[in-house]
């Protein structure tokens, strides 16, 4: 597996700090991360990340707001999008892979089975 | 010429007495005017007419007599001077005209005469008075040819003797014939008084029994409209809505709340059908349900209706059937909807708090759970043996808390209808392969075989749930297998039912056995070490499937699933509350087994909502066995 530059979007730094040591430790991949929507979109053009994980609960833009510009956009809408979320019902799960992500990992989630996930749903 | 006087006389005198006998009907009184008349036309001192009884007695009973003589009314006349064997003479007619009471000729007793000296009697003249009665009564029996001696007419002439006149001799004959008449007359008139008597008696009964009988529907009607009035008044004044509806779909019934929630009154209700009140789609929705009721089968359900100001508000119905005692036909049914608005707002608030709690749970825990991981690597320092147990604690118990949110999050979901089940054609095999799956690693972790027998059987479920339900039960067996023993996973085409609570073994008895008594719940989590198991088939016990199939005949096909493990067995008393949220069978247990006490609830409501049903059966130390049923896929 070689090592990827993840992007991970999510209004609460306690889940970035914990998203950046379960992958550096257990894959070896770099993380970027970014506190809103607005601030991953600029960060998905500039750095062209390999995967970008995507909180769908954030104030103002939410995650499937923020997924719809940034697969609207010509730079961003080849990179995979994984959303995280605390809603974990089926049912949810099915309405969330209905929007054309590439995948759903519903928290709480171990960091350090992350890596192995990703590259999971991503067939990498 | 004389002659002619005297019958001239006779005659007159006879029609007097006649006449004034036939002015009366009173016994009594023909009786006494007799008397009277004979002793003024014989111009005698002493007339007496003496009734003779049935017993042989007789009295006196009317006398006409000179101041100057002894009166001789109410007395009898002794045996010995008036004997049967006179009465006898008597009834057959005889007549005694005695000139000289005391002369030799004249042939009286001894007895007699002594008798008569005591009522100065000098000359007497005795005719009786004897009724040929065409009608005649039981107790007057019919002696010489129909005659009847009823009584004598004596005339007594006290002052001297007297010779009795032809003349006179007829006269109280034809007089003493008249009075037997008038006698005859006056007893049938008297019967006939007695019947109209009756008659009158029986009449005023029943003309009473009449009045008291109306008097009783009076009070009856009074109390009737009484009561009713007080029913009325109660039905008004609670605030539900309280209908009776006929077979034809008609409201007979319909309390006041109607105005207050409908703005109908109840008299425009009356005769109306359910459609007309409400509307085509609110009854088409209700429809079911009063279809259900008129078929005998009292139905609850929960429903949603406009009321006239246009609000819109929840509420509780509840038909009950109303059964002819005789016919056993369903005449209607009784409704009963009350306004559960407020319980439902204070549902939905629950409901979004439990859900906004639960997702705000999850973030933190996620940070909790990976920094707990992270720091268990050892790559971000070594910790002591301590430090190390202490941070395995953490570990363990946030697991046990992340699967807690999610069993509380799924069961709120799934309890407040915000799911529902997305059904769809799918195979039991891939259900019991991906839930077998996804148990290898754990059971591989507490060293317990893991056995299957999947068999291709199509099912319309929301698999999601399935799986879930599925590895529920499979996560539970496992945590309570002892190493090296087996947990089975089987399915069998069919149905069953649970076995009846009657059925079931008493409970059994506390014996300090708290070793054996667990609780089952779900885990959903499995190790992430994952290994492989082997795989054999096993089939459910057959006699498990022979009760089941008892309901397939009226429940239409099922299919079963087992879950079945070789633990230390439920207690018979715990099979069904083990169903209930964090029920614990035992706490110490449950804990060692961070478990959540919600798992086979969820479990039941899963199956619930697919119309199956889900039951367990254990043998005390020979292990338990975890049944569901679900309907069978079909084309139509």
């Amino acid at each position: 597996m070689n090592p990827k530059r993840v992007l991970i979007i999510d209004d609460e730094e306690a889940i970035q700090t914990v998203v950046k040591f379960g992958l550096k430790m257990a894959a070896g991949w770099d993380v970027l991360t970014a506190n809103s929507g607005m601030e991953g979109i600029y960060q998905a053009q500039v750095e062209q990340p390999d995967i970008i994980l995507l909180d769908v609960m954030m104030p103002e833009m939410d995650g499937l707001a923020t997924f719809k510009k940034l697969s609207q956009a010509p730079e961003t809408r080849a990179i995979p999008v994984i959303l995280l979320t605390a809603k974990a019902q089926a049912s949810e799960k099915r309405i969330f892979q209905k929007t054309g992500v590439n995948g759903v990992i519903t928290k709480p989630f171990n960091s350090l089975n992350l890596a192995k996930e990703i590259s999971r749903i991503l067939n990498w | 010429m004389e002659e002619l006087q005297r019958q001239y006389q006779r005659a007159r005198l006879f029609a007097e007495v006649t006449l004034k006998i036939r002015q009366s009907l009173h016994l009594n009184e023909i009786l006494q005017t007799t008397v009277v008349e004979v002793q003024r036309i014989l111009n005698t001192d002493r007339v007496l007419i003496y009734q003779v009884f049935a017993d042989k007695t007789g009295k006196t009973i009317s006398e006409a007599v000179l101041p100057d003589y002894k009166t001789i009314l109410d007395m009898e006349f002794p045996e010995e001077v008036f004997p049967k064997t006179y009465q006898d003479l008597y009834s057959k007619g005889r007549v005694q005209a005695i000139a000289d009471v005391h002369a030799p000729a004249a042939g009286l007793t001894d007895c007699l005469v002594d008798f008569v000296d005591q009522f100065s009697v000098q000359a007497k003249l005795i005719v009786p008075i004897v009724l040929n009665l065409g009608l005649r009564s039981a107790d007057t029996p019919a002696e010489n040819g129909g005659n009847q001696l009823w009584g004598l007419l004596i005339a007594h002439h006290c002052q001297a003797p007297r010779q009795w006149t032809e003349f006179e001799v007829d006269l109280m004959q034809q007089l003493a014939d008249q009075i037997g008449i008038a006698i005859a007359h006056g007893q049938l008139m008297e019967n006939l008084e007695t019947i109209v008597a009756q008659r009158t008696a029986e009449l005023r009964q029943v003309n009473q029994n009449l009045q008291q009988e109306i008097a009783d529907r009076v009070q009856a009607e009074d109390s009737l409209r009484q009561n009713e009035e007080q029913l009325r008044l109660i039905t008004d004044t609670l605030p539900v809505l309280i209908a009776y509806v006929d077979h034809q779909e008609r409201y007979r019934f319909n309390n006041a709340a109607f105005k207050i929630w409908l703005g109908k009154s109840p008299e425009t209700m009356r005769g109306k059908r359910l459609r007309q009140i409400w509307g085509g789609a609110t009854y088409n929705r209700i429809r079911p349900w009063v279809k259900k009721a008129l078929a005998g089968e009292t139905v609850h359900y929960e429903n949603e209706i406009c009321r006239f100001d246009q609000t819109i508000c929840s509420v509780d119905v509840t038909y009950i059937p109303h059964q002819d005692e005789k016919t056993g036909k369903i005449k209607g049914f009784f409704a009963l909807t009350s306004d559960i608005s407020d319980r439902k707002a204070i549902e939905r608030m629950k409901d979004e708090f439990i859900s906004v709690v639960s997702h705000e749970l999850r973030t933190p825990l996620t940070s909790i759970h990976s920094s707990l991981k992270l720091l268990s690597t050892g790559q971000l320092g070594t910790l002591s043996p301590d430090g190390q147990q202490i941070l395995g604690i953490a570990d363990d118990n946030t697991d046990r808390l992340v699967r807690l949110v999610n069993n509380v999050l799924d069961l709120q979901r799934i309890e407040s209808g915000d799911v529902t089940m997305d059904r769809q054609a799918c195979n039991a095999s891939d259900l019991m392969v991906k839930a077998t799956e996804a148990m290898q690693a754990m059971a591989q972790q507490y060293e317990v075989q893991l056995l299957t027998q999947p068999l291709s059987i199509p099912l319309w479920v929301d698999p999601d749930y399935i799986v879930q339900a599925l590895t529920n039960l499979l996560s539970n067996a496992i945590k309570f297998s002892a190493p090296g023993t087996t947990v089975t996973l089987s399915v069998q085409e069919g149905s069953a039912m649970p076995p009846s609570p009657m059925a079931l073994p008493p409970p059994a008895t506390a014996q300090g056995r708290r070793s054996n008594a667990r609780q089952r719940e779900s885990g959903q989590s499995a190790s992430d070490k994952s290994n492989s198991s082997t795989a054999k088939s096993q089939k459910c016990d057959p006699q498990k499937l022979e009760l089941g199939d008892l309901k397939s005949r009226k429940t239409g096909s099922m299919v079963r699933f087992c879950v079945q493990d070789q633990g230390q067995g439920i207690p018979k008393n715990k099979l069904e509350s083990i169903f209930e949220r964090f029920h614990q069978v035992d706490s110490s247990d449950a804990r060692k087994k961070g478990g959540t006490g919600l798992g086979l609830t969820i479990c039941r409501k899963i199956i619930d909502q697919h119309d199956g049903e889900i039951w367990a059966e254990s043998t005390e130390g020979e292990g338990s066995t975890f049944i569901f049923t679900l309907p069978l896929w079909s084309p139509e």
